[in-house]
């Protein structure tokens, strides 16, 4: 069932896709200031790591799920962080109205 | 690693949800409102749960649009709206010169090239990575245990047999993340 459908698509075009994908969600997190923004752009890189193990583990060996159980990981890590990560930008919105992580500079408020 | 050029109907679904997630990928990291940013975000949830159900991984496709398109999106359009975010617009504060509002477009504007470019390098750079890597292009393991399993049976035997303890530590994740985000945003009496 799902070999049949995976080697229709060359492992080279998903690898491509999730190097582009990552590509734009480290700008993103690397230049933008907005500080909900760089937690987006790091679930976008966490979405191209995942969109890899499953390839890998689709072409590399199917009918094993190793791959996809460390994407469930990630994606339960991710959710967690998103939680906390958000919490700690409301909380210093909620402080000091600001949200430019450029200018949050002070360890202790 | 070699780049075969496949046209099949496989190819053309796996070119079009890509694109959509890339064209959606680049309008979160260079849309000007971070509303918009977020929902584009949700359109990549999605896309991206469509690859991975081509990629024959269906349990994780379901996993991907309840707790990512679902729950993060919503996380975060909470998180913008509570604060009242406002983006900061560069332009704003006086006329820079002419090469530097160029670049300020380039980099920061609805329509910057810097962001496509930088992901060309990296994945560009990427393939070289993979290209001169060496694994085995078939597969390594032949899947030989008899009848097929759906996927979801094969997830949930290997979660709670090989991976049990990795699970339970993630659930101890998720209850400290739970506990966290509520002492941090709780109102605290100040003194």
């Amino acid at each position: 069932m799902t070999a049949a459908s995976v080697s229709q698509i060359p492992l080279a075009y998903v690898l491509i896709f999730g190097a582009l994908l990552f590509g734009l969600g480290l700008y993103g997190a690397l230049l933008r200031t907005n500080a909900v923004r760089i937690l987006m752009s790091i679930e976008l890189m966490l979405n191209a790591a995942n969109i890899n193990l499953v390839a890998f583990n689709q072409y590399l060996s199917p009918g094993y799920v190793n791959g996809q159980i460390f994407s469930i990981f990630v994606i339960t890590v991710a959710a967690a962080e998103a939680a906390v990560g958000l919490a700690i930008i409301l909380e210093i919105v909620r402080r000091r109205n600001i949200v430019d992580i450029d200018k949050i500079n002070l360890l202790k408020w | 690693m070699n780049f075969p050029i496949v046209v099949n109907l496989y190819t053309l679904f796996f070119g079009l949800l890509a694109l959509i997630a890339l064209v959606a990928a680049y309008e979160v990291v260079t849309n000007r409102l971070i509303t918009h940013a977020a929902f584009f975000l949700a359109l990549v949830f999605v896309a991206i749960a469509g690859i991975f159900l081509l990629l024959g991984a269906e349990f994780l496709a379901v996993t991907q649009v309840l707790v990512y398109a679902g729950a993060v999106t919503v996380m975060i359009i909470f998180a913008i709206m509570m604060s009242q975010l406002n983006e900061i617009k560069i332009e704003e504060c006086g006329r820079p010169p002419l090469t530097r509002r160029l670049w300020l477009k380039l980099v920061s504007s609805q329509w910057g090239l810097l962001p496509l470019l930088f992901a060309v390098v990296f994945a560009l750079a990427m393939f070289g990575l993979y290209a001169r890597a060496a694994w085995p292009m078939r597969a390594l393991l032949v899947d030989s245990t008899g009848p097929a399993t759906t996927n979801i049976e094969l997830i949930g035997a290997e979660l709670f047999t090989t991976y049990a303890i990795p699970f339970e530590v993630a659930s101890v994740i998720l209850l400290v993340a739970l506990v966290g985000a509520i002492v941090l945003t709780g109102k605290e009496e100040r003194s």
